[in-house]
């Protein structure tokens, strides 16, 4: 915002952004033709029935080659390092998700 | 001084309020406009510079600088010599154990309990009496907006976007306050933490709203905790911790008696237990609790010294407060 003969600087309250921030988004595929696609529920309930039905879609709509399940057992913390290490090394995209 | 932060800039103190409304940078409150000099009074108060790290938070990999703690902190209408409350404060809840990132998204929409502890409430003249969880005094009211403007700008838990409370409650703009030591027959919180007496401290909580409970007439140490022990069975089952505000005229009581805090905490869970099959009748739980723990008896919160109990409060007035916190988190606290 360029003001001529500002009165007021003013500073942004927000993360500074690259200085501070120590996380990457990873891309995205063009295509889940032929790709293995991981499960991660929270263990909420319903959430493994949500996660199937889109997997079923998946497969069937975009050529979806596996489907891999994993259940971190709750939905209050983060998912374990084990089952994170395990979906990076066997799937290509892993889906998430929280249901009631 | 050199910061690190986009800078803005205005025709006036008008112009810049309505911005910062409408690029959602406040709590819908108007704010103190930062700018650099009264930015660099707070750091000048903790004797930080801007880039200066105070905290990492491993979940979304946020990492709170000096500056932008102090930028909140102006806005939020804090004093400079509420800085160290504030940096101490942030470095709890940025612990793994406080888990941040789940409490402050959740449906289930707690705000941030910031307890302090010691000489320096009486240093920045805190209150701890009257009007205990409400307005009227700036230490109180400005440190717990901060931490709340430094969860929607800079954790990024904005609200209607990450933060998806259903309902949330009013300390979510601020909850924060100072214990009472003097009228509690009991350790104050500090030392029960694990700190020195000549301490001061920050507990932060991931806190419901608070329920009042009235005592009434009832005196004794049994009546007392086993209608807060009733009312806590309102936050429901399995739950980890929660925060039982005693009055000084309820304490009065429980002074007269030989209870200890542990003798208190231990009843209050105990009452506040229900067998499975109880739960099930009335909040729907059989996926929680199914036929082999139907005669199982669970409570609100997973032990005795789970419930931290504060003294605090006017005078007058057998009044009471349970507090629910967020499921499998832990509350911390910092030496300030």
């Amino acid at each position: 915002m360029d003001v001529k003969n500002p009165k007021v600087l003013a500073l942004d309250p927000r993360d500074p952004g690259k200085l501070s921030s120590t996380t990457n988004i990873a891309g995205c595929p063009e295509s889940l033709e032929g790709l293995v696609v991981g499960l991660l529920s929270n263990n909420k309930p319903n959430s493994e029935l949500l996660l199937r039905n889109v997997a079923e879609m998946l497969k069937q709509r975009h050529g979806v080659s596996e489907i891999i399940e994993s259940n971190k057992g709750t939905h209050r913390v983060p998912a374990p390092e084990t089952i994170l290490t395990s979906l990076i090394s066997s799937c290509d995209v892993v889906v998430t998700a929280t249901a009631e | 001084m050199k910061f690190l932060s986009k800078r803005f800039e205005f025709s006036g103190i008008e112009e810049a309020q309505e911005y910062y409304f409408s690029e959602g940078l406040t709590d819908g409150l108007p704010v103190v406009i930062p700018t650099e000099s009264n930015v660099a009074d707070m750091l000048a108060a903790v004797e930080l510079l801007p880039g200066d790290l105070i905290a990492d938070e491993k979940v979304r990999g946020k990492r709170f600088v000096a500056e932008t703690i102090a930028i909140n902190a102006v806005m939020a209408g804090c004093k400079p010599e509420y800085m160290p409350i504030v940096i101490a404060a942030v470095k709890a809840i940025s612990a793994s154990s406080f888990n941040f990132h789940a409490n402050s998204t959740s449906t289930n929409g707690v705000g941030i309990l910031a307890v302090v502890s010691g000489k320096i409430s009486e240093a920045v003249e805190m209150n701890s009496g009257t009007v205990l969880f409400g307005h009227g005094n700036r230490a109180n009211a400005t440190i717990g907006r901060a931490l709340g403007l430094i969860k929607i700008n800079a954790y990024g838990s904005r609200p209607h976007e990450m933060d998806k409370s259903t309902l949330g409650h009013p300390g979510k703009y601020t909850f924060c306050f100072a214990e009472n030591e003097d009228v509690s027959p009991w350790e104050p919180l500090r030392v029960e933490k694990g700190f020195s007496e000549t301490s001061s401290t920050v507990t932060a909580f991931a806190a419901s709203g608070p329920l009042q409970v009235t005592t009434s007439n009832y005196r004794e140490p049994e009546e007392i905790f086993t209608i807060i022990g009733d009312a806590a069975k309102a936050l429901g089952p399995g739950g980890t911790e929660m925060v039982v505000v005693l009055s000084p005229e309820i304490l009065q009581h429980i002074a007269r008696s030989n209870w200890t805090k542990y003798d208190a905490q231990e009843f209050i869970f105990r009452q506040s237990g229900r067998s499975g099959g109880d739960w099930n009748s009335t909040y729907r739980t059989e996926a929680l609790f199914p036929d082999d723990r139907t005669n199982e008896r669970i409570h609100v919160v997973k032990d005795a010294e789970s419930i931290t109990i504060l003294a605090g409060g006017g005078i007058a007035g057998p009044f009471a407060s349970v507090i629910g916190c967020w499921g499998g988190v832990s509350s911390v606290t910092k030496e300030i």
